[in-house]
């Protein structure tokens, strides 16, 4: 075996290893309880509560906001976010917070929002399905 | 029965239909004739005749393409809207200068564009003269390609069972052809669909996309180059021949491509709010990676020039850098990217058409590879360890390295797409992978590493030899020189830490490398090619590549927020600098010390759809009393045409070592229009009728509320307003506004009631230091356009200079004005105008009105004009052109009976502030250099080849 055939098989494994790494950031969120037990910072992903109130007053504050979020397993926490409120925030689907627990507030300094328009098709195929 | 239409042009269509039928034909007809001329290449005449057959084909394809080109711009340049490609991109609003943008914006145009650049490297090839036989496998190849682009515009549908099959989408279509709507069925729609034009999506409407697309494009054309080259040398079985005149084409894909990359990098930074050149969205990254396979491509191509080995990998990588290709146009058009990325092309039905295409080539890359792979040839002799040659390989396998890591995250919405098909076949769970929630963390965690590894190969082979067979001799000097570079580099990189503030050692170490790489590189250029610059073309690429690592360092690492308020976050418990607010607030007109800067938000103003912020940036020394340095951002935003909504766009200013980059964002009720109908439900109008120039102390619903007076001064017919974008035959009229508050201060503000075809809209005016917003209510039109014969009116004949008194105000005609522009009426150029000047003195004030008269074909339409603040009004009724006099109407009313209806609402909200987010971005220049150099090299190289073969 020529050794450039041996460094082309060790590049091949380092790329494996690489990419079962980047496999795992394929989107697991963390959740409330789990972030009041870690440490470090989590990303948590869950539904804005509506019902109850965003509180956003630049006049104030520029970068804060302070809303209700669910997580997935149902836990329901009050969030407060250090950035601007993002445009059309209230209309989202699904809010990704990054940050920690502090007490029985989830402090966050990320946040990423998926927006109802990216659901359209699915929404329209559930209606097609209902009528039927 | 047939609609005899008026006002369309249907020559376009004709000459445009047309085209395309003949553009895919001839690329049929030309791929055919140099197919067969290179299967008959043993029979020269035979062969010949087939490739001018060949050529004159491919010459009228090109011309056809061109002919399509023109007629599209044609009904744009024209507005041509019977066209649904010019409905769908350009609107009456559109300058000139953004039509290019306009055609790329569709599918079919970048199709067009992509064509044109083909047909353009085609005629190239085939003018330069066919020396070594290469012309007929080459273009067989290249028109077999533009079979398939041809066919994307087609625009042919036909039935396929129950299915209908679509096959391309015709740029050349008419609006009514495309869709079916009622309103086609009169022959008149085009006078009733006026206004209807889509126009340019804001975001492209920007200098970059004029530049940008057609580079891009150019490069992802010029790759189709050695992908040609490649398939002739296995077709021809004239292995290795190819490498040597394909080198050239690999080098000017690789500057072209690249440039086209790096423009996109500069409109992102220029017109996006991200602060970035780079965000990982799928469509960047799909244009990236076949660049580093080509790239890849291009080192093993040196490589096999230089020793003979890697040919079979030249052929591969060139092969797979079109796949690419055609893999990234699949992933931006078919529309299965979705919501992964922020602007990929939406849907168009032509998924399948596009996943043909590509396995037509897959298919066909794979035949050719497996069946002539034995026969490429490849040294028995091993390359050795110490030998260039044995590295530059390795780097190229660290290129791929990088392209299948981006690639296998990229990839994601096909993997759900290729499972879901499965999982009804075989009825497992339909899969929903998720791209990573932070693509930017995610890609940069393994693309660091191989910055570091192709930092450190190619700074450590640089100075390898090819075909090393005694290393041992070559071992001293080898180690000197590097011994040079690795010290040198170490020093540099300890300086350059103390700016660059990378704390986490992989940043330590890509730094290193970054500097190593540019260090190892001037050094090479330095001691073995100053008897032979012109052969610099491998190191300036170098030195540029590690300038970009170090730009990208310092840009990325460096970033500084100088927006915060360190005051704001004293005595929060747990301070953190990350959680440090990146966001300050700025009232206008209140200085704002931020960092080292002083920052003050001091105007706002409307143009067309654009609204801008002025903000003024002090740079102070340390004891923040000497201005060092001052200048003005514009952050802005883009008005959108259907929803109201304002988006953000920044300003960024330039210096050679960084920049100030600004983006604002207003108050939530004046982003979006749904937001202020919200504020406005909610606060409690009190409707009053206010005489002009009459003073008025509401009474306080609310005691936060400080007293104020308020007078309405008079009415403004041409008024302006920051959310008011004038449009053709507004009515607007504006209530002039003084506030006076209990210290005496006065506030002025103009509330805007605008009538716009049938609709009356009103504009508010808020006094942020009183907290009370204003309205100028509906019923002002009626007041105001009070019908003539409610006024009571007086002639008077005059000749110019003459004057009249009535109940002792005098009204002089002090000038006949040609030249009218009479206040909230439109004029059109055939008018004839005449305006009177008139002076009426009042006690010891002057007024002035100049009511017109305008001649409209042979019709006269008297323009009245009033001063409200008299209650006189002033109609021209006649004109005696034999002595020179005119007809002079007066109605007189008392002003105190002239109401002005207005409605007042307490505790509004703050409009008179922005949010800003401000950053210093050190050593942003660093990465353009960089790639700039790296391009300068690839063509310095390319050069130096041309010369060569």
């Amino acid at each position: 075996m020529k050794t450039i055939h041996i460094v082309a098989l060790i590049t091949i494994a380092i790329g494996i290893a690489a990419l079962t790494m980047q496999a795992k950031d394929v989107a697991t969120y963390s959740n409330f309880s789990e972030a009041q037990k870690s440490t470090d910072k989590v990303k948590v992903a869950g539904k804005l509560v509506k019902s109850k109130p965003i509180t956003y007053d630049p006049v104030k504050d520029p970068n804060q906001v302070s809303f209700y979020l669910t997580d997935q397993k149902g836990q329901e926490v009050f969030v407060h976010l250090l950035k601007p409120k993002p445009q059309d925030f209230e209309l989202s689907e699904q809010v990704v917070v990054t940050g920690e627990m502090k007490g029985e507030v989830f402090v966050a300094n990320e946040v990423l929002m998926k927006c109802p328009s990216k659901y359209k098709d699915e929404e329209i195929y559930m209606k097609k399905n209902k009528k039927e | 029965m047939d609609i005899q239409y008026i006002g369309e042009n249907l020559v376009p269509r004709t000459i445009g239909h047309l085209g395309i039928v003949l553009s895919f034909v001839s690329a049929l007809l030309a791929s055919i004739s140099y197919f067969i001329s290179t299967q008959k290449r043993e029979n020269q005449p035979l062969s010949n005749s087939w490739r001018s057959l060949g050529r004159w084909s491919f010459g009228v394809h090109g011309v056809a393409v061109l002919s399509i080109i023109a007629m599209i711009f044609y009904v744009m340049i024209n507005k041509r809207y019977e066209y649904f490609y010019a409905h769908s991109h350009v609107d009456d609003h559109l300058e000139f200068r953004y039509i290019f943008a306009a055609f790329w914006e569709g599918q079919e145009g970048s199709f067009l564009l992509w064509m044109f650049w083909h047909v353009g490297l085609g005629a190239w090839i085939i003018l330069r003269g066919d020396k070594n036989a290469w012309e007929s496998p080459v273009i067989a190849t290249l028109a077999s390609v533009q079979v398939f682009l041809s066919s994307m515009i087609l625009g042919l549908h036909f039935g396929w069972g129950e299915h209908i099959i679509k096959w391309g989408s015709n740029p050349i279509l008419l609006l009514r052809e495309a869709n079916d709507a009622p309103i086609f069925a009169q022959a008149d729609y085009l006078e009733k669909i006026k206004g209807s034009a889509k126009g340019l999506n804001a975001l492209l409407q920007n200098y970059w996309m004029t530049i940008h697309p057609p580079t891009l494009f150019l490069g992802f054309a010029s790759t189709t180059i050695p992908f040609c080259f490649a398939v002739a040398g296995l077709w021809t079985k004239r292995y290795t021949e190819w490498l040597r005149p394909a080198l050239p084409y690999a080098l000017f894909s690789g500057a072209i491509l690249g440039t086209g990359i790096m423009m996109g990098g500069m409109w992102a930074y220029e017109a996006l709010s991200f602060n970035g050149y780079w965000a990982w969205d799928p469509v960047e990254n799909m244009s990236l990676v076949p660049w580093l396979v080509l790239v890849a491509g291009i080192h093993t191509h040196l490589v096999a020039r230089a020793t003979g080995h890697s040919v079979r990998a030249t052929a591969v990588f060139y092969i797979l850098t079109f796949l690419m290709v055609l893999y990234s146009t699949f992933l931006t058009r078919s529309g299965i990217l979705g919501d992964t990325s922020a602007h990929a092309f939406t849907e168009m039905g032509l998924e399948w058409q596009l996943v043909l295409f590509q396995m037509f080539y897959v298919v066909l890359s794979a035949f050719l590879l497996i069946k002539h792979y034995k026969h490429i040839p490849n040294p028995v002799k091993e390359e050795a360890v110490a030998s260039k040659e044995f590295w530059m390989f390795i780097g190229s396998l660290v290129f791929i390295l990088s392209v299948v890591f981006i690639t296998f995250t990229t990839s994601i919405p096909v993997y759900n797409k290729v499972l879901g098909y499965f999982s009804e076949i075989f009825h497992f769970k339909k899969p929903n992978f998720t791209a990573p929630l932070d693509p930017v963390a995610h890609y940069n965690k393994t693309q660091l590493w191989i910055g570091i590894f192709m930092g450190l190969i190619s700074a450590f082979a640089q100075f390898l030899r090819f075909k090393e067979f005694n290393f041992t001799s070559y071992k001293t000097p080898y180690l000197k020189n590097m011994g040079i570079a690795v010290a040198l580099s170490a020093v540099l990189t300890g300086l350059g830490l103390t700016w660059i503030e990378a704390t986490a050692w992989q940043y330590k170490l890509l730094l290193f490398a970054g500097v190593l790489v540019l260090v190892a590189n001037i050094q090479y250029a330095v001691t073995f090619l100053k008897n032979n610059p012109k052969a610099s073309g491998s190191a300036v690429s170098h030195v540029g590549f590690g300038l970009l690592i170090v730009g990208i360092m310092a840009s990325g690492i460096n970033k500084n927020w100088i927006s915060s308020n360190p005051f704001a976050m004293e005595g929060l418990v747990n301070f953190d600098k990350e959680q440090m607010g990146k966001y300050v607030l700025l009232m206008k007109g209140t200085p704002l010390r931020i960092k080292d800067y002083e920052v003050t938000y001091t105007g706002d103003t409307s143009h067309n759809n654009q609204r801008f912020v002025t903000v003024d940036f002090k740079r102070k020394d340390k004891d923040f009393k000497t201005t060092l340095d001052s200048f003005t951002t514009h952050p802005y935003f883009i008005v959108d045409k259907k929803t109201g909504k304002l988006t953000q766009n920044p300003d960024t200013k330039h210096y050679w070592n960084f920049d100030v980059f600004s983006i604002a964002n207003l108050p939530a009720g004046e982003i979006d229009p749904e937001t202020a109908r919200k504020e406005e439900d909610s606060l409690k109008y009190i409707h009053y009728d206010l005489a002009i120039n009459e003073s008025f102390k509401p009474t306080n619903q609310d005691k936060l509320t400080p007293q104020y007076s308020i007078k309405i001064e008079g009415i403004d017919k041409n008024p302006t307003h920051p959310k008011y974008v004038p449009e053709e035959k507004d009515v607007a009229l504006g209530v002039k506004m003084v506030l006076t508050d209990e210290k005496g201060r006065e506030f002025r503000a103009m509330p805007l009631v605008l009538l716009r075809g049938e609709n009356i809209y009103q504009l508010p005016a808020t006094v942020n230091e009183i907290g009370v917003r204003l309205h100028a209510e509906a019923e002002l039109f009626d007041k105001l356009f009070m019908p003539e014969k409610e006024l009571k009116f007086q002639s008077y004949t005059l000749k110019e200079g003459g004057s009249v008194t009535i109940n002792g105000k005098t009204v002089t005609i002090a000038g006949v004005n040609p030249n009218a522009v009479p206040k909230g009426f439109k004029v059109e150029a055939s008018d004839l105008k005449l305006g009177l000047q008139l002076n009426v003195k009042a006690g010891d004030k002057t007024y002035q009105a100049e009511p017109t008269y305008i001649i409209r074909g042979n019709s006269p339409i008297p323009v009245r004009d009033e001063i409200e603040a008299l209650g006189m009004h002033f109609v021209v009724s006649k004109i005696n052109p034999n002595d020179k006099t005119f007809v002079l109407e007066i109605a007189e009313r008392d002003p105190k009976t002239m109401k002005i209806p207005i409605a007042i609402a307490e505790n509004a909200p703050k409009t008179d502030y922005i949010i800003l987010e401000a950053t210093v971005n050190p050593g942003i220049n660093y990465v353009w250099a960089g790639c700039i150099m790296m391009m300068i090299g690839l063509a310095m190289a390319m050069f130096y080849r041309i010369k060569q073969s």
